[in-house]
């Protein structure tokens, strides 16, 4: 037999019979994946590429290099809330308006900006001021509407950005836009980048995972969380509250972990002489990889089984919390996937799109996030997670302070706005207790320091280290980036500015 | 000397099973003498090689074809600019590395000098400096960038290893092979290759008796044969098919927002189709992308250009209808330039290309083919968007071929017995004067019927209660909120009998009847007396308050009006006539709808006479049914409630004809016309009393008859309704005007352009049309260096995991450059010369030596070469992921085989659709389950999990480049989606059922059946006492056992214990898990 041959087939079977005898040689084998898994697909830019699967578990390295700078943020949590919340009625307090209320939105506000088809057709642009109370928090002396009692109270850890504005005018080219920085399909997402560009901090979880909650409204779509053209293997893993939290992660009915494991022993043996006939070393990452399937049976349910988790955390994150799928439930998993060091948890919550009866649709939104989205900033906190862990809470683009159907006393809806609107941040590196950029008095263009999804994205990076020009994959001839040609880093909202 | 006698055979084959040139293929192996070793001496620099690749990637970006951005009007992708005199110097003086400002720029010092910038993200090596440096030393030839030269036959090349050649292919391989000091690998052993074939040209593994009578073939081209049979096997569209479709972005979805279902599997199967009857890849192009411009197009050919609609297109409530009217057209140009040239022309869209010489003019020249077609920037948000045509299938086609017959036989049988009818008639009528008032009208497709004579409670006609559509809302329908109630009309005297008389205060609400959508076909007619023609609404079921949703017919300033609305401005559909009613009098109004949800569809009638309409909106895309009453008199309280006379409401649930509009529309009672002196009689009072005497005093003869010829109109308007629709393109009749777009933007339009391919690609011809067809001929004529190239690597891909050229994508100057150059060429040269003959191109590349060799791969090679760019060795390549799971199902014998058809519903982990929009995903029962994976519903959203991690391209956009990861995501699917598990578990009844064997001996038969080779005895002893701790295992726990083998719809065989049963199923699961078996190795 050709000596090559032999040799590793005795490498991987001392790494498979020392993982039988004592239950390790999990990191032996990684080494021996990180040597030996090479995708036919993956182009190499500055560096060299990821060594192993991403999204597959398998801790690996990121591309050489990176991250390019001290990170302060090693993980990231995106409560996405999808459909666009009403900047005016949370956070935005526009006094005035009220005195306006009812008469046309001046044409020198509006400056000829397109609007969506379903309103541009109106006859008129009634201004409808927001009907919810807004008061001082903190002792930042931040402003936010009674709709949001929990978030009010954490302000002082919040940076509020007032001054966000997007490209997309509706709901799938504008959520595609700030997942991916590109409206159309195609592009990876931001988690698929950092997977990507970071690889993995934990060698039994995926490296970047997707929860999803809320019915109704607008729908989602997997390539939010896909790898574009990067590697599928940098695609974000989505967690379930249904059936099996990963797909397929339970063995069939009928079959027990005695008889898998028993099944797993023997096809390790058989890939095995297949390995020493062919010596692909494919091969032997297949054999690692079942392997790792393996451990995720184990460590995911162990992650997504909340019942050791005393009282005072459900009271912290809600009744809601205790039931599985539900936006509050979703914070806990991501501050148990925190902990464990996923790198990207992308959450995304439904039903934002509050064209009519947005008084009662929004009010019943934030008695579904408000709570859990505070508890999971305090949770972090407590735990000493918060410094090195970003959060973003956030939608896809705002609203118009016009009314879009009928105004009434009591009643209005607002179509979408691109213009302007407000999301926030905090921990991993953001400067708590501040606001951002400003609005004028219609709450419909900026009046300071604009903030465009790109730059948000290269503020996300920097934070994790990373200079958003160099993270770059070259695809159709063309070092493609995340923002694009485009994207600064917000300086003011950082901790510790760059010198 | 027997293979030149294997190679005499192959040729005869060649050519009568495939008729065409292509010779050269298989001649050379005999007539080569053995030719000189590669030079030993370094490589001469080759500048389209070594050079321009360093010049694009780093200084291009500055100094290329962008004359918008370029740096210091330095220009470095021409020959002009790079030695072009400046002042005092000169940017590369050939053989003087010293007088080459550009050399000198590399390695300056003078930070501020120096190329590229420090702020570039690009840096030269110093091995990239040092080949610039020997280039301009070995003085500096320039060249244009290789693939826009066009390719020549290249002299096959000479080898030492004369006997190892099987056809030309093998010559270029070897020859580089012997350059660079390596050997082929031996090759594999047949039952390696009768797998590796086989999977390979039709998608699906060999059967046991297959493999058998391949190894049992003693003939020196028992392969070629097995090559040949595999290429005539109806699979082979299928597996080629699937390849196709990742680049033409085939969906069953329309890929945005609610992602609602389309219908474009005919074009699916015209693909199937295409690659069975082995259509020439010229023909292939041109019908795809000009079908509908040739001469009296076909069916099919009209199908075949469906590949530029499969592009996503986005209903979302409130999008810009022109901005995605470009995008389409984008896509359109992206698509088409990545499949059939290799160019990244998507570049030019908001700026000139950077690194290949294209123009954002040209960008919008190729644009401007594409941007003629009769379409809407707001596609429907679920069904196809126009331009569509009916697109039946031969079996419906047959069948709607054979009931027209029988009608027209029907219809003369009718025309026979005319005389005899008109006599009957006559003696009826002569001897039966009614003396009772008799009504008649049209029955069929009456849903409801109000004759409103004194009371509302007499409804009549067939009621029918619509279960209520799980629409997908973007706003919830709002809950009704009681208006206060309305009076009850009064009753007076009408056109029939009595009528309701409104006066703006009462409504009759009807109840629950017609409850269309806006895919429905309807008609809704009534008697009105509308008095002065104030503004109010005559019959409605839509919101009372609220948002307007709902559909109505009122009169708006003396108009008849139809609204259909789901979402009043940008959701909706309004119709009215052109000009206004008279006032007081009666007069019968009908308007029919055709589910089309178009404006197109909509029909109005007054007296039976079809009136000029206009459409002031048409925008609809949603359902727009409520849980409102049909209510007559009233709407929505927003436009009024009528004030008239209403009289005879008629609905029905189909679209009336002319004649049958006619008669409903003709007010006189039967006994009344038949009192008319026959004479006395108009048309339409004929015709109603001779349809009235038809339906139910003719003789019975003659009523048979007619109902006859009826019930096959009847069956024939079902058939065509359920006739599929496919989109295709069809250019305007006034060519749409094309604009540079500024900065891309859809609202920037700059100079105008005209239809023109790029200028550094052959012109079309002088007499070309300027149009899609002018353009698909252009890439097809032989002179265009890019299409040849581009499409025989992309099969070298398929069947290799990687292309000639790596980068499939992009042939431009920053793609990769060709592995192998000339054989590219040669092959590319051949594929013109051989009438685009693509089976014979592909079993060129599976009957040569190369592919027929042994994939095993020692530790020396592996590290010379990883990738297998220089192929020593054939491919390993993970299975693409249809391939993984055709392969299951058709070694458990699951596998339904049906060519074509409507896409299936396969097994799915329940809510995957659910948790991230309104649709439900309702899996199959039965052979749905089990259909080829080509097959399954492809909703672009939320793709099939299983082929998403198995790699599957996603179908949002153009893919051409193969991905195989090799992940714990993958290894989760085969052992315990239900689908493997099923499989497992009939492939173990399967080897079970063989009498008398033992455990050792079906174990050995499903692993033969699985992999194509017998287990040696160490993997059998592996996998016999496996077996029996499962079998333990189970003995003890029967009741896990009789859980895991009930796992699928496909019953167990019960006679089979079942913990056995599990056992195997256990064995035959672990076999299905190998890496072997997911592999073709």
């Amino acid at each position: 037999m050709n000596p090559f041959f032999e040799n590793q087939a005795q490498l991987t079977r001392r790494h498979f019979f020392g993982r039988l005898s004592n239950g390790v040689g999990t990191a032996a084998l990684a080494t021996l994946l990180a040597e030996q898994n090479r995708d036919a697909s993956a182009n190499v830019p500055a560096g060299r590429p990821a060594a192993a699967a991403l999204g597959s578990a398998v801790e690996q390295e990121g591309l050489e290099g990176f991250p390019n700078f001290p990170a302060t943020a090693k993980r990231v949590i995106y409560l996405f809330q999808s459909g666009a919340p009403s900047q005016m009625d949370l956070f935005d307090y526009k006094p005035g308006l009220n005195e306006l209320r009812g008469t046309d939105l001046p044409d020198s506000v509006r400056g000829g900006q397109r609007l969506t088809v379903m309103t541009s057709r109106q006859t008129n642009f009634p201004v409808a001021p927001s009907i919810f109370p807004f008061s001082r928090h903190g002792e930042c002396g931040a402003t936010a509407s009674s709709l949001l009692p929990h978030t009010s109270k954490i302000v002082d850890e919040l940076c509020f950005i007032k001054s966000m504005h997007t490209e997309a005018i509706n709901h799938d080219p504008a959520i595609t836009f700030f997942q991916t920085g590109a409206q159309l399909a195609g592009r990876p997402s931001i988690g698929a980048w950092l997977a990507y560009g970071l690889g993995s901090a934990n060698q039994d979880l995926p490296t970047f995972v997707v929860m999803v909650s809320g019915d109704g409204g607008q729908p989602l779509y997997d390539r939010l969380w896909g790898s574009g053209f990067l590697s599928t293997k940098f695609q974000g893993i989505k967690f379930r509250s249904l059936g099996d939290p990963v797909l397929h992660l339970s063995n069939p009915p009928g079959l027990d972990a005695g008889i898998r494991r028993s099944m797993l022993d023997e096809l390790a043996k058989l890939n095995e002489l297949n390995y020493a006939q062919f010596g692909d070393p494919e091969i032997s990452t297949r054999i690692a990889q079942y392997e790792m399937a393996y451990r995720m049976q184990t460590s995911v349910p162990e992650l997504t089984d909340v019942s050791g988790e005393p009282k005072h955390v459900f009271d912290l994150y809600g009744s809601d919390s205790a039931k599985p799928g539900t936006f509050a439930a979703n914070c806990l998993l991501a501050r148990r996937l925190a902990e464990r060091g996923v790198r990207f948890i992308q959450l995304f919550h439904r039903g934002w799109d509050q064209h009519f009866k947005l008084p009662r649709d929004l009010a019943k939104q934030c008695r579904d996030t408000d709570q859990a989205s505070a508890a999971l900033v305090t949770d972090l906190q407590r735990r000493g997670l918060l410094e090195d862990t970003l959060i973003v809470w956030g939608g896809e683009f705002g609203r118009t302070v016009y009314c879009q159907g009928t105004l009434t006393h009591d009643d209005y809806g607002r179509d979408h706005h691109p213009r302007c609107f407000t999301i926030w941040l905090a921990g991993g590196g953001i400067r708590g207790g501040m606001s951002y950029g400003a609005t004028d008095d219609f709450c419909y263009n900026i009046a300071e320091n604009p903030v465009h999804v790109h730059d948000l994205h290269a503020t996300i990076l920097r934070c994790l280290g990373i200079d958003h020009e160099r993270l770059t994959f070259k695809f159709q001839g063309r070092r493609h980036r995340l923002t694009d040609v485009a994207g600064n880093v917000v300086n003011d909202i950082l901790r510790q500015p760059p010198a | 000397m027997h293979r030149s006698k294997a190679t005499t055979s192959l040729r005869t084959r060649n050519v009568c099973l495939l008729a065409a040139g292509f010779c050269c293929w298989l001649v050379l192996t005999i007539s080569e003498p053995i030719a000189a070793a590669a030079d030993p001496q370094p490589e001469p620099i080759v500048f389209h090689r070594d050079i321009r690749p360093i010049l694009s990637d780093a200084c291009f970006h500055c100094h290329g074809p962008d004359n918008a951005k370029r740096q210091g009007e330095l220009r470095l992708d021409t020959g002009e600019g790079v030695f072009e005199e400046r002042d005092g110097y000169r940017v590369i003086v050939p053989g003087d590395v010293d007088k080459s400002e550009l050399y000198r720029r590399l390695v300056t010092d003078d930070e501020d000098e120096r190329m590229p910038p420090a702020d570039s993200v690009r840096k030269l090596s110093d091995r990239e400096i040092g080949l610039i440096a020997r280039w301009i030393e070995q003085d500096a030839q320039w060249q244009a960038h290789w693939s826009f030269i066009p390719p020549r036959r290249p002299q096959v090349p000479s080898v030492k290893d004369t006997s190892w050649l099987r056809n030309a292919i093998d010559a270029f391989v070897l020859s580089r092979l012997e350059a660079e000091g390596l050997a082929p690998s031996p090759e594999a052993t047949k039952s390696t290759l009768v797998r590796r074939v086989t999977l390979d040209l039709t998608g699906l593994p060999p059967t046991p008796a297959e493999v058998d009578a391949f190894l049992a073939d003693p003939a020196e081209n028992a392969y070629e044969k097995l090559v040949d049979r595999l290429l005539a096997s109806p699979r082979y569209g299928e597996r080629m098919a699937v390849s196709w479709l990742d680049a033409a972005r085939y969906a069953d979805t329309n890929g945005y927002q609610s992602d609602g279902d389309r219908i474009m599997w005919r074009w699916r199967d015209w693909v199937i189709d295409a690659f069975n009857r082995n259509a020439p890849y010229d023909e292939f192009t041109v019908d795809q992308l000009a079908g509908d411009l040739l001469p009296d197009p076909t069916l099919d050919q009209l199908i075949a250009t469906g590949f530029n609609r499969n592009h996503r297109g986005n209903g979302e409530g409130g999008v810009i209808a022109e901005e995605y009217a470009v995008e389409y057209v984008v896509d359109r140009v992206d698509t088409t330039s990545t499949v059939w040239l290799g160019l990244t022309m998507a570049c030019g869209r908001c700026h000139e290309h950077k690194y290949d010489p294209f123009s954002q003019k040209e960008f919008y020249e190729f644009f401007a083919f594409f941007n003629n077609v009769p379409e809407r920037g707001r596609a429907f948000k679920h069904g196809n968007s126009p331009p569509t045509i009916k697109a039946p299938t031969w079996l419906q086609q047959e069948r709607l071929d054979d009931l027209q017959r029988k009608l027209a036989a029907a219809t003369d049988e009718l025309e026979r017995l005319e005389p005899q009818l008109a006599q009957a008639q006559r003696e009826w009528e002569e001897s039966h004067a009614l003396t009772e008032p008799v009504n008649f009208s049209v029955s069929d497709g009456l849903i409801t019927h109000f004759p409103l004579d004194g009371s509302t409670e007499e409804a009549t006609g067939h009621i029918q209660e619509k279960a209520k559509s799980d629409s997908q809302d973007e706003e919830k329908t709002e809950e009704v909120v009681p208006a206060s109630p309305p009076k009850p009309p009064h009753f007076g005297d009408g056109l029939l009998g009595q009528a309701a008389l409104f006066q703006g205060e009462e409504s009759i609400n009807a109840g629950n009847f017609a409850d269309f959508d806006y895919v429905d076909k309807f008609s809704l007619a009534a008697w009105i007396d509308p008095g002065e023609l104030t503004d109010g609404t005559l019959l409605s079921r839509i919101n009372e308050i609220g948002p307007l949703k709902g559909y109505d017919l009122r009169l708006d300033e003396g108009k008849l009006q139809l609204n259909l609305v789901t979402r009043w401005l940008d959701d909706a559909l309004r119709v009215e006539t052109k000009e206004s009613l008279q006032p007081n009098g009666w007069r019968h109004v009908l308007v029919t709808y055709d589910g089309s949800k178009l404006a197109a569809g909509i029909k109005m009638y007054v007296n039976g006479l079809p009136q000029p309409i206009e459409a002031n909106l048409d925008e609809l895309n949603q359902s727009f049914q409520v849980a409102e009453p049909f209510r007559i008199g009233s709407g929505s309280l927003s436009v009024g409630r009528y004030r008239g006379s209403i009289d005879d409401v008629r609905v029905y649930d189909r679209v009336l004809s002319r004649e049958e509009i006619e008669l409903v529309a003709t007010p006189d009672s039967i006994d009344k016309l038949v009192a008319l002196d026959s004479s006395a009689r108009t048309e339409t009072q004929a015709a109603k009393l001779r349809a009235y005497y038809l339906a139910h005093q003719a003789p019975e003869p003659i009523q048979q008859a007619h109902r006859r010829a009826k019930a096959l109109e009847a069956k024939i308007d079902t058939l065509i309704d359920v006739i599929p629709t496919t989109m295709v393109m069809i250019d305007r009749e006034d060519p749409k005007e094309t604009f540079l777009l500024v900065r891309g933007q859809y609202d920037k339009p700059g100079e105008k352009v005209v239809p023109n391919v790029p200028g550094a690609l052959p012109p079309l011809p002088e007499n070309a049309a300027r149009n899609r067809f002018g353009f698909a001929r252009w890439l097809v004529n032989g002179s265009n260096p890019l299409t040849a190239r581009v499409a025989v690597n992309r099969y070298w891909q398929t069947h290799f995991g990687m292309g000639l050229v790596k980068t499939v994508e992009d042939f431009g100057s920053q793609g990769e450059r060709p592995s192998h150059p000339e054989l590219l060429d040669w092959l590319a040269v051949e594929f013109v010369d051989g009438a685009w003959n693509v089976k014979v191109l592909q079993r060129a590349i599976v009957t040569s030596a190369t592919y027929r060799q042994s994939s095993k791969v020692t530790t020396a090679l592996y590290n010379r070469d990883p990738e297998n760019r220089l192929f020593a060795r054939a491919p390993r390549r993970r299975l693409p992921a249809e391939m993984v799971r055709d392969q299951a199902l058709a070694l458990s014998g699951l596998l339904v085989e049906q060519l074509g058809g409507p896409s299936v519903k396969p097994y799915q982990p329940a809510g995957l659709w659910e948790e991230l929009s309104g649709n439900s995903y309702q899996p199959d029962h039965g052979a749905g389950l089990y259909r080829r994976s080509l097959y399954t519903f492809w909703k672009r959203t939320a793709p099939p999990p299983s082929m998403m991690t198995f790699d599957s391209a996603g179908r949002e956009m153009c893919t051409v480049r193969q991905t195989r990861t090799n992940t714990p995501l993958q290894a989760l699917v085969l052992m315990n989606d239900v689908t493997y598990v099923e499989a497992a578990r009939v492939l173990a009844e399967r080897v079970m059922t063989s009498p008398d064997a033992t455990a050792a001996e079906r174990i050995a038969e499903a692993f033969y059946r699985v992999t194509s080779r017998q287990p040696r005895s160490g993997e059998l002893d592996i996998l016999q006492q496996g077996f029996d701790r499962y079998l333990g295992n189970y003995r003890e726990n029967p009741a896990a056992a009789k859980e895991l083998v009930s796992l699928g719809e496909s019953p167990p065989n019960e006679t089979l214990e079942a913990a056995e049963l599990a056992a195997y199923t256990a064995v035959t699961s672990l076999i299905l898990n190998l890496d072997e078996v997911v592999t073709s190795q």
